[in-house]
């Protein structure tokens, strides 16, 4: 378990992490989102005492990760993969971590071969790709075999069979009781593989919530109604129940209101329906909807146009 | 906390170290440094004693001390050594990965310190050792040669590299860039004594004598005009222990 309290980070007039308080529990795989810039990895370097908070603190199974002894059998990090020295091959990288945390050497060729580097664990680190690089850092997550994983983009520079991989590998972790911590930008990988989301902006907390919830609050979770009269029907749901109806030939998409009482406002209107369904958002319409006004770089929509 | 933190922390050092290639070419790179500048300074020697010129004899010389007087140079290629047992962790952002290993800031430096020391220690030994053995017989008549003075004299330069070599790892903590610490250590250990020295007053050849670099010419060649061989030694590891702890504050206040 991870536990922030009011965690603060400040560089001079400019707030990274803004008074964060939050839970992240084990036996799931809890999401990380936010804009560029919005403090996720700043909050992750915190967490793992690289970075001093201002205010506030970081625990770790309710310690601070400078006070545990052997850190990486407690919490494994892949931060940035490619924070090791390009002229060691991977397994004297890995070998050194387990010697410095009293890890059995056997551990190194374990992970190497979970990860799928066996047959490259004596090339220098340097010589490998963005996705290999990405495996090692991994594999260095899962040296100690800690109870608490964080995962600053994990899936970066993986192809299609290694998204598969990660995603599984985080599940899988998650229901062996883990925490299992993991920032990403791909809200389609976020949803199918997040049990909860912590969605962070300007530093500051925007939701932390399942992620069914998140996507269910969204107002991009629509109805859509096909009717010979939606002309009718659109100006009735409007001025009767308050919703927004937007119609495009005899289509309407009606949102601020539920399925149920868009049929039955047409069974009283007696206006014949071919076809009414729910049109759930997409995680991503929810994050987006969720930190539209805490883009920190940000292009406007006609920017340069 | 016992000393299982800092041994293991050792051990993560050392693996860290010698998986390294240029750690191995660094070193030899310091015995040929070493074998060609002793050569030539017996070369000279022996020119200047057989030469027409009666105002530059030396006479004949402890074949030893010709190794330490390579040293000047040769200690050069030891310290961009040590500096960038640090600032290549710096400049590749592995600092972030060994402090999550070690988050015992303090145990890191001082695991770094030990393994520079228990590397350049004997490594100077074993150089005191080479630049005597390739002068000697270069040196012939004009030499003097003995076991124990050879040892006692390649003892010295060990201890002298293993000091600095910590001492600059302080400096290379604090700079975190490898070409401002390569450079600031060129300036203090070997430009800045020369400058204040040369000004000719008393208090810059005070100042010039409190230097590191003095302090162990001082305690390598056995004493010298200002102070004894112990006054050296004891100047140096000040020296050492000052850089260290500003090296170690420095370390756990700052994000990594």
């Amino acid at each position: 378990m991870i536990t922030l309290r009011g965690l603060t980070k400040r560089y001079g007039d400019t707030t990274a992490v803004d008074d964060l308080t939050l839970e992240i529990g084990a036996g799931r795989v809890t999401g990380f989102l936010g804009p560029n810039g919005a403090g996720k990895s700043t909050t992750m370097r915190m967490i793992v005492g690289l970075d001093r908070p201002t205010a506030g603190e970081a625990l770790v199974g309710g310690r601070p990760y400078a006070t545990l002894r052997w850190p990486l059998r407690e919490v494994g990090a892949l931060l940035d993969a490619k924070a090791l020295h390009p002229g060691r091959s991977a397994r004297a990288h890995l070998l050194a971590m387990a010697r410095g945390n009293g890890i059995p050497a056997r551990r190194v060729d374990e992970v190497l071969e979970t990860v799928g580097l066996t047959a490259v664990a004596d090339r220098r680190a340097g010589t490998f790709s963005l996705g290999m690089g990405q495996r090692l850092g991994i594999a260095g997550a899962l040296l100690g075999d800690p109870r608490v994983l964080l995962f600053d983009e994990p899936v970066n520079g993986l192809d299609p069979d290694g998204v598969l991989w990660v995603r599984r590998l985080m599940r899988s972790l998650a229901a062996e009781g883990r925490t299992v911590f993991v920032s990403s930008h791909l809200m389609s990988e976020m949803e199918l593989t997040a049990d909860r989301l912590v969605v962070i902006g300007r530093g500051r907390l925007l939701a932390d919530a399942p992620t069914a919830e998140i996507i269910a609050r969204s107002s991009r979770n629509v109805v859509c109604a096909r009717s010979p009269e939606a002309t009718t029907l659109a100006r009735a749901l409007t001025e009767r129940l308050g919703a927004e109806a937007h119609r495009a030939d005899d289509t309407l998409t009606v949102s601020g209101v539920a399925i149920e009482r868009v049929g039955l406002l047409a069974h009283e209107l007696n206006v014949p329906l071919l076809e009414l369904r729910t049109q759930a958002a997409s995680l991503e319409e929810a994050y987006m909807e969720l930190t539209g006004a805490s883009v920190e770089y940000g292009v406007s929509d006609r920017a340069g146009v | 906390m016992t000393v299982e933190v800092p041994r293991r922390a050792f051990a993560a050092e050392w693996t860290k170290l010698w998986s390294l290639r240029s750690t191995w070419w660094t070193l030899a790179g310091a015995f040929a440094l070493m074998a060609a500048m002793a050569f030539t300074l017996a070369t000279s020697t022996v020119h200047n004693n057989t030469n027409d010129v009666p105002g530059d004899d030396l006479g004949v010389v402890v074949a030893s001390d010709t190794a330490v007087g390579s040293v000047d140079l040769v200690q050069f290629v030891v310290l961009t050594f040590a500096i960038l047992a640090i600032t290549a962790e710096y400049a590749t952002g592995s600092i972030g990965t060994t402090l999550r290993w070690a988050p015992r800031r303090g145990v890191v430096l001082l695991a770094k310190s030990a393994v520079l020391a228990a590397v350049t220690f004997p490594a100077g030994m074993l150089l005191g050792l080479l630049g005597t053995a390739v002068a000697a017989p270069v040196l012939g008549d004009w030499g003097r040669f003995s076991v124990g003075g050879t040892l006692a004299d390649s003892a010295a330069i060990g201890v002298y590299l293993a000091l600095t070599s910590v001492l600059v790892l302080g400096i290379g903590t604090l700079l975190r860039s490898t070409a401002g610490a390569v450079t600031t250590v060129f300036l203090f250990l070997m430009a800045l004594p020369m400058l204040i020295g040369g000004s000719n007053t008393a208090l810059g050849q005070w100042i010039s004598d409190a230097l590191p670099s003095s302090a162990g010419r001082h305690f390598m060649n056995g004493g010298g005009d200002s102070y004894g061989p112990a006054v050296g030694l004891a100047l140096l590891a000040v020296w050492t222990a000052a850089f260290l702890l500003g090296a170690r504050t420095a370390l756990r206040r700052r994000d990594a």
